[in-house]
């Protein structure tokens, strides 16, 4: 791949302003880069670095922004340069456009309109230079590590053979061996090809010596210093200047003259914790004896044919008052879950958890189970409070203040309904909790709009403002600025001075030395991540069966032609008819019995519904067999009812089988080439359509936070009601952010403008002929049979 | 790239707008799908007069004044209830194949009144005014276009009022209200409804930048 040089940069007075911002991401910005120089791009948070870096990439193009100067690649303006530049982003889920890796990698050539024959090789150099050529083109991206995304997307820009990466904090979501392979693959693609590489980054030492050239931008204006890469390690005053604007400097620790746990502080009384005798230290608060967790219930459910396994085994763990224990292992070992589990927002697989008197706490606490899981939420949030990873997961309010105020609100005394805590005590938690947290400014700010170090900070007040002894946290630190983590230690430290304890899941060794936190290893003997939920959703592809080798829009068209008939007529023989066809098919689709009658019979079931609600409401013919009143149950209703409940699941069944045999992929590439859809819009959808079985974790997540919070989907239908609510505008808030990473990463690989050429050929072969056939034969079929047995009773009519 | 202000909005989708058309679309079918597994309990409550059951089926036309509110450009409508019926077709419907044409039906509704202000209103009373149309083609659809029904003539028109009513509050008052807080949360940068939230809530409410 050594034909793409590196690409020279230039920013000439280079301003943008984002709509409905009052100062300017970046102002006046002179900078030059030559090509193969490989920069470091630091500075405060907030201070336009990936403004500049979605600038250079071309995907900066709001109507309402108010933008001044130019950003030039190899004198050309960034916005023309398609395909000269590729943007990998932080969050590993959004850099990920297609569900096998292959076809992933081949996105960005499509769409420069590259040559079918070329494209594969391109997928397979690409592919090679980043170290995934171990896997199947097939291989489906849902199933890869965090680490090996990231790889996939810098595959995916490297298909490009582009002068210039753009990487705005390509680690800052990945484990340490994580941060280590993507590293080094960005290192390799750039010796092998050139290019010229940008990254930002606040974490300095996993990239300051590899680096040429240290760009520090000022906030609100332009470059506010350039230095050789090599003088973040021996210049001192740099190191200090770094360090201020929160950056991670190598061999400087962020805690540097925070105050030592149990410091000074101790003795004095803290409002927010109740008062502590030095003899209760060390008391057992939780224990977890032969603990098995697992993400799904531990009970069947319909849409599965079996129990789901739990991730963890025989797990033992003892949390005593006022210690911090840090639970640590591999990613897929189950950390989160085991969390969540201890957390009781998970119910146990199988051993035993126990909460003790100590954390129960006296009086009405001695009440209540010992599993916490059996807890209401509003006992929950007073004794165990938890810290998502993601910290808009937990946001439920519209101001700061009043998400500070309802934990406080929640707490509930043990068996009743009645507030723990008065008006008058919430307010002062309230107001103490903002001073704490820095955050009396925003105290009428929306959540999400604050910034994600002030968010973390938020996210761990609302937890402390209902006054939990225990606190647990999974990941805090993930992708936090050098601040930010200082903060956050400290936090933790004064809820741990105060007898407070603490749990943590983290891969962060930094936090577990500045929190001096015993530690737990969980040991990595279970199989590799589970995949997200979408096979689940879809039911399980069976692309295997024969029919699931044919041609997408020949099994649509067969379909359709059956639905066709069914929806001519409302009649028990043509239903029959199709029923009985389908049957037939069903080894061609490698269905089961057991396996139709598990997808089938929520629609059987349905289909009863549909033919009761018309017996009731269809007109009144024949001998009158129910009345009720109001309405009556005839012979003819009946009998129209039954046809149309046949009917209905005559419907459905084709297409279950149908699409339980498509993929989307092919059914995509079926629509957009051969039907001719526009293919942006189709695309769109297919990409979207990847994000089903995250946006279903999601919904899981924002479930168990809001059972977190105190405001989960239980007691009356008010309550329930109002909590779903919220946890479809969680989602829809997770699905936007979601949505415009991931099209800035379609933009940045050159999606949505011009021609584009298909990697794989979307075409009928022969033996698609009989599929198409096949379905025309069983709506004639159906039709026939009607119009002979006299059935035919044509709903146009 | 100069400065410059727009006051009229292209009506032509960029790839911010496709995409996250696209993901809402999606993430309505997960919301449908977490709403499946509680609307069994609610459906009991129409057994006795099946009639009125779609005072609930709002529900299922949310997608596409959601669409419309915050992508704000001709066919959001449509396209967002459309891929939410596909979605739903391929995790298996009730309705089979048949789901695409009420889709798009019932996204046509919502569509026509955001076509008939030029897609410049986008107040609450619009809201409330595509969810109804959209329950009113939805009802059509069912009835008369691809027939899923029989009822006599009474019990008809009381289920596509119930399913009018049903789509002005479920999937006009609570899109709007979603699409204020999606604004205020500050997530629709690079779309045209960021100011939702600024708009007043009745008539008047402009698409200005």
């Amino acid at each position: 791949m050594g034909e793409a040089p590196g690409v020279a940069v230039a920013a000439e007075g280079w301003s943008w302003q984002h709509a409905e911002r009052e100062t300017p991401a970046i102002a006046a910005l002179d900078l030059q880069i030559s090509a193969g120089e490989k920069v470091l791009l630091a500075g405060a948070s907030g201070a336009g670095k990936s403004t500049l870096l979605h600038g250079l990439a071309g995907v900066l193009h709001d109507e309402d922004a108010q933008a001044a100067g130019q950003l030039l690649l190899d004198g050309v303006p960034a916005e023309q340069a398609r395909g000269r530049a590729g943007l990998m982003q932080q969050d590993p889920e959004s850099q990920v456009v297609l569900s096998r890796i292959g076809d992933d990698v081949a996105f960005a050539a499509e769409n420069l309109a590259v040559p079918r024959a070329e494209i594969w090789d391109r997928v397979d150099s690409a592919l090679e230079a980043v170290g995934l050529s171990g896997f199947e083109l097939e291989h489906p991206s849902a199933k890869l590590s965090g680490g090996q995304k990231q790889r996939l997307a810098l595959a995916g820009i490297l298909a490009m053979r582009p002068g210039l990466l753009l990487l705005d904090e390509p680690t800052a979501n990945l484990d340490p061996a994580g941060v280590r392979q993507v590293r080094n693959a960005v290192l390799r693609a750039a010796e092998l090809t050139g290019a010229t590489v940008i990254v930002v980054e606040h974490r300095l030492e996993i990239w300051a010596e590899h680096m040429d050239t240290l760009v520090v931008l000022e906030t609100g204006a332009g470059v506010r210093r350039r230095s050789p890469a090599a003088q973040i390690r021996t210049d001192q005053a740099l190191g200090d200047e770094l360090s201020s604007m929160g950056l991670w400097v190598p061999g400087r620790d962020p805690l540097h003259g925070l105050s030592i746990p149990r410091g000074a502080g101790a003795d004095q009384e803290d409002p927010l914790k109740e008062p502590q005798c030095p003899d209760q230290q060390g008391e057992l608060l939780l224990h977890a004896g032969k603990l098995a967790v697992g993400r799904h219930s531990p009970t069947t459910r319909w849409r599965r044919g079996s129990i789901a396994p739990p991730t963890l085994t025989g797990v033992e763990v003892e949390i005593r008052r006022g210690e911090t224990l840090g639970i640590t292992g591999a990613n897929g070992a189950g950390k989160s879950t085991l969390l969540l589990t201890l957390a009781g927002l998970l119910p146990a697989h199988g051993g035993t958890l126990t909460a003790t008197a100590g954390l129960k706490g006296d009086g009405p606490g001695q009440l209540l189970a010992a599993d916490p899981h059996e807890w209401r939420s509003a006992d929950l949030v007073a004794r165990i409070g938890m810290v998502f990873q993601e910290p808009e997961h937990q946001f439920v309010r519209g101001s700061v203040a009043a998400e500070l105020a309802l934990g406080a609100e929640q707490a509930k005394v043990p068996g009743t309904a009645e507030p723990l805590y008065t008006p008058a005590e919430i307010d002062a938690r309230v107001q103490l909790l903002l001073d704490r947290l820095g955050l009396r400014a925003l105290a009428q700010a929306n959540p999400f709009t604050l910034s994600g170090g002030e968010k973390r900070r938020l996210s761990v007040g609302t937890v402390l403002a209902a006054g939990p002894e225990l606190l647990m946290l999974d990941e805090p630190t993930f992708g936090q600025d050098a601040h930010t983590f200082r903060e956050l230690i400290s936090l933790l430290r004064e809820h741990v001075d105060a007898g407070g304890t603490v749990l943590a899941v983290t891969h962060d060794a930094a936090f577990l030395r500045g929190l001096q936190a015993r530690e737990l290893e969980l040991s990595r003997d279970t199989p590799p991540p589970e995949a997200p939920a979408a096979g689940e959703l879809f039911g399980g592809m069976r692309a295997d069966s024969w029919l699931g080798r044919r041609n997408a829009l020949a099994k649509l068209i067969a379909v359709f032609l059956i639905t066709a008939a069914l929806v001519m007529t409302i009649d028990v023989v043509s239903a029959g008819v199709v029923v009985l066809a389908s049957l037939a098919a069903l080894p061609l689709a490698g269905i089961r019995a057991a396996g139709l009658f598990r997808l089938m019979w929520p629609f059987a079931l349905g289909a009863v519904v549909a033919a009761w609600g018309t017996a009731l409401a269809a007109e009144e013919s024949g001998a009158v067999l129910v009345d009720l009143g109001f309405t009556t149950i005839s012979e003819g209703s009946l009998a129209l009812g039954l046809a149309l409940g046949a009917r209905a699941f005559a419907i459905v069944l084709p297409s279950v089988i149908i699409f339980s045999t498509t993929d989307p992929t092919d059914l995509a590439d079926a629509l957009a080439q051969q039907l001719r859809l526009p293919a942006r819009f189709v695309l769109g959808a297919l990409a979207a359509m990847r994000l089903l079985g995250l946006l279903a974790e999601h919904w899981t997540t924002l479930g168990h936070a809001r059972r977190a919070r105190g405001v989960g989907a239980h007691g009356g239908a008010r309550q329930r009601l109002r909590s779903t609510l919220s946890q479809a505008f969680g989602l829809l808030v997770q699905a936007i952010r979601m949505a415009t990473r991931l099209a800035v990463t379609m933009e940045s690989r050159g999606f949505g403008a011009g021609r584009r050429t298909w990697a794989r050929a979307a075409r009928f072969h022969a033996a698609d002929l009989p599929v198409i056939l096949g379905g025309a034969l069983i709506g004639a079929a159906a039709v026939c049979a009607a119009v002979a047995a006299g059935t035919w009773n044509f709903v146009w009519s | 790239m100069s400065s410059r202000k727009t006051t009229t909005r292209s009506w032509s989708w960029t790839v911010s707008d496709i995409v996250v058309a696209s993901v809402l679309a999606v993430a309505s079918g997960v919301i449908f799908w977490g709403w499946n597994l509680s609307y069994h309990l609610i459906g009991n409550l129409f057994v006795f007069y099946p009639p009125v059951e779609t005072l609930v089926h709002g529900m299922w036309l949310f997608p596409a004044v959601l669409g419309a509110l915050v992508i704000r450009k001709p066919g959001a409508a449509i396209y967002c209830e459309m891929v939410a019926a596909a979605i739903s077709a391929l995790l298996g419907s009730q309705w089979g194949l048949t789901v695409l044409s009420s889709g798009f039906m019932q996204g046509l509704g919502a569509e026509l009144v955001f076509l008939a202000v030029l897609y410049r209103r986008f107040s609450l009373e619009f809201a409330m005014l595509a969810g109804a149309a959209s329950g009113l083609t939805g009802g059509i659809t069912y009835h008369w276009i691809v027939p899923m029904y029989a009822y006599a003539p009474l019990e008809t028109i009381i289920h596509i009022s119930c399913f009018a009513l049903s789509g002005a509050v479920i999937a006009g008052v609570l899109p709007w209200l979603a699409t204020r807080g999606l604004a205020a949360s500050s997530v629709l940068g690079p779309l045209a409804s960021r100011r939702a939230h600024r708009e007043p809530m009745l008539l008047g409410g402009t698409p200005r930048g």
